[in-house]
């Protein structure tokens, strides 16, 4: 159907991790899960795919021996979001 | 979330609701500003009382006291870092602001009594106020806070006030009024925004 948008931001989980990134400098996992009520396992496989997008860094690291997950918009990922945006208002004006 | 079907106008309000989310904490409880409005309110206050009452010749003794609430400052930041799960933007630039006011206050510690040629208390007062209202003001209107914007307007003010008042002690007295205009009352203020959101 919206042939046009890009596959990797077309999906309800995906596009929020992307909108909470693109508004704060960076992020924890927990912070990300927080906010989109999603399931660590579904998230962690969500992140995965924007981080092979390109979309996101993703950085690992351990904090007082917990592991810590810091997630982080690119530039591409910002200039992938734009174009979306643009065509999703494209198909809202039609 | 659900992943299929989902149509251009939900994808835009959930662009919304997210990013509205990621934006609805206020960072700022106030604390700061009220710790150091209060220690400089103190000591300022406290040196004046020294310098005019008592003629005490080493009145600047009182801002030693100040090196403890650094030490308290540095080992509450670290705390803070280590809590904090996500970091905004403006808490970034915030904390640029704050870092420049400080080394600017070191420098000019460093700095005045030879650009002055030892009468650094003829300038000080309103090279302080002046000093006061920069990351007063940047904080206002990063924070979109009005109270601290006022309160940075009014340091400037009050810089200009200095300069119209003779006797350099009475000048001195305008820094313990400053705190209460640019970081105290904020500071409060601050503080009651805070807890109202965080109920």
């Amino acid at each position: 159907m919206f042939k046009d948008l890009d596959p990797i931001l077309h999906s309800q989980l995906r596009l929020a991790v992307m909108s909470l990134l693109l508004s704060v400098k960076e992020a924890e996992f927990t912070f990300l899960k927080e906010k989109t009520n999603a399931t660590a396992g579904n998230l962690s496989v969500q992140i995965q795919k924007l981080k092979e997008a390109g979309y996101i860094d993703v950085v690992k690291q351990f904090k007082d021996n917990y592991p810590q997950t810091i997630c982080k918009i690119t530039p591409e990922g910002v200039k992938a979001f734009d174009v979306y945006v643009k065509n999703l208002q494209t198909y809202l004006a039609k | 979330m659900n992943e299929e079907n989902f149509d251009p106008k939900q994808s835009l309000l959930l662009i919304e609701s997210m990013i509205n989310r990621a934006k609805d904490k206020f960072a700022e409880d106030g604390s700061m500003y009220l710790l150091w409005g209060w220690v400089v309110f103190v000591c300022s206050l406290t040196q004046f009382v020294l310098m005019h009452f008592f003629k005490y010749p080493y009145h600047y003794i009182v801002w030693f006291a100040s090196w403890i609430i650094v030490i308290y400052q540095l080992v509450y930041i670290r705390k803070k870092i280590k809590r904090r799960r996500v970091r905004t933007y403006t808490g970034y630039i915030l904390g640029y602001v704050w870092l420049t006011f400080v080394i600017v206050i070191f420098l000019l510690a460093f700095l005045i009594g030879r650009l002055t040629e030892g009468d650094y208390y003829i300038h000080i007062s309103p090279i302080l106020l002046t000093i006061y209202g920069i990351p007063i003001f940047l904080s206002g209107i990063i924070l979109r806070f009005k109270p601290l914007v006022v309160g940075g307007i009014g340091c400037w003010i009050l810089s200009i006030a200095a300069m119209l008042i003779d006797n350099y002690d009475y000048q001195f007295l305008l820094i313990p009024l400053a705190m209460i205009i640019a970081w105290i009352i904020p500071g409060y203020l601050l503080r009651a925004k805070y807890k109202l959101q965080s109920q």
